[in-house]
């Protein structure tokens, strides 16, 4: 459960990409404010506090706003790929006990059997959470468990206060069989002449190969020796 | 090595490099993976040598995705011909990646691992790209 961030926000009049990238070139956000059937309040909110603020999932915000405070999840981020800096935000606004939907993000504790392969087949879950008591993550128990262990929705420990929306049935966490040493190698062949890939020789391995071809002369010069006393 | 099955065009103008991904800039399935720095068209024999590079690193270990898949074709006239006669046949089929773009994923190795093998996987690849994880990440 993360506590409130409190932003400092200002309404905003401008609007296109040339308000927008002035707004950017000041290091602020701009973000839109929805939410309860009310009309949308664009606003600008500083670019360091809301980076900070977003590095949690769900996080709780209190935007303060022409002296008045109102609390807001994020509901869309939109960020540059490369520098990852965000571009725009949008808020929904909550009201304190209010039952909201949200994704919460899944965390593995504990060691699988070294036979299985662990593939997580639901990143976050949909719960249902208290606006203001929104669970940081799940965590699942996957200590010693093996091939073939299927962990479904309905079987994880949720939070309190939190209940799932995401179907019972859903797969969450799957154990596969890793492939073994010969089947990979078999495949990677495979591939490998598809493409082309031919395999330097190695220094050690020419070395051993000289070094077997050395004792198979030996062998050959030794028998051959042998067959003079025979005459 | 991936092709498409049936294609419309068989012979089709060359894709456009501008801009930068619309999607696919987020790890999706796993937990590293590599993220492209520039645009590029990327064939599908460097797919293949990048999933094999990474594969040998990590052994039995972990599971790879491949996010884009190469199902544009490229045409090219043979050599020592003269201009004309119309377009050259089809040689390469490339995926158009663009700045941002989320290539191959890993998941099941630890981070040492998978930083090396996705920096082998990243040396058969024909642009500049960066290892990224989900620890750390950010969130929306």
């Amino acid at each position: 459960m993360s506590a409130e961030v409190k932003i400092k926000a200002e309404s905003r009049t401008q609007f296109g990409k040339g308000a927008a990238r002035r707004i950017r070139r000041e290091d602020k956000v701009p973000a839109v404010l929805y939410g309860h059937g009310a009309a949308p309040q664009h606003i600008t909110l500083p670019g360091h506090d809301l980076m900070l603020a977003l590095k949690t999932a769900n996080a709780l915000l209190s935007i303060e706003l022409d002296g008045d405070s109102q609390l807001a999840l994020p509901k869309q981020v939109q960020r540059d790929p490369i520098r990852g800096f965000i571009e725009h935000a949008d808020l929904i606004l909550v009201r304190r006990g209010e039952k909201v939907t949200v994704d919460v993000p899944l965390v593995l504790v504990g060691q699988a059997a070294p036979e299985a392969l662990v593939t997580v087949d639901h990143q976050t879950i949909e719960l249902e959470a208290e606006a203001t008591h929104i669970p940081e993550s799940v965590e699942v128990d996957i200590e010693g468990l093996g091939v073939g262990t299927q962990i479904q929705a309905g079987d994880l420990k949720l939070p309190q206060g939190s209940t799932l929306v995401l179907d019972a049935e859903a797969l969450v966490v799957n154990f596969i069989a890793a492939p073994t040493a010969e089947e990979l190698e078999a495949e990677l062949a495979e591939a490998e002449a598809e493409v082309g890939i031919e395999h330097d020789v190695s220094d050690a391995e020419l070395e051993a190969a000289a070094a077997d071809a050395a004792d198979g002369a030996e062998g050959a010069t030794g028998d051959a020796g042998s067959d003079p006393s025979q005459e | 090595m991936l092709i498409p099955r049936r294609v419309k065009h068989r012979k089709q103008h060359h894709p456009k490099r501008t801009g930068m991904a619309k999607g696919g800039t987020k790890l999706a399935f796993g937990d590293f993976g590599i993220q492209a720095m520039e645009g590029s068209y990327v064939t599908n024999r460097q797919i293949e040598s990048a999933r094999i590079a990474m594969t040998r690193h990590i052994k039995r270990g972990g599971k790879v995705w491949i996010n884009i898949y190469p199902d544009r074709p490229l045409t090219k006239k043979p050599a020592e011909t003269r201009m004309g006669s119309g377009k050259g046949s089809p040689e390469w089929w490339i995926a158009n990646v663009k700045p941002g773009r989320v290539m191959f994923e890993l998941s099941g190795v630890p981070e040492s691992i998978a930083h090396e093998a996705l920096d082998r996987a990243m040396h058969k690849l024909p642009m500049k790209c960066r290892f990224i994880s989900r620890e750390g990440g950010d969130f929306l």
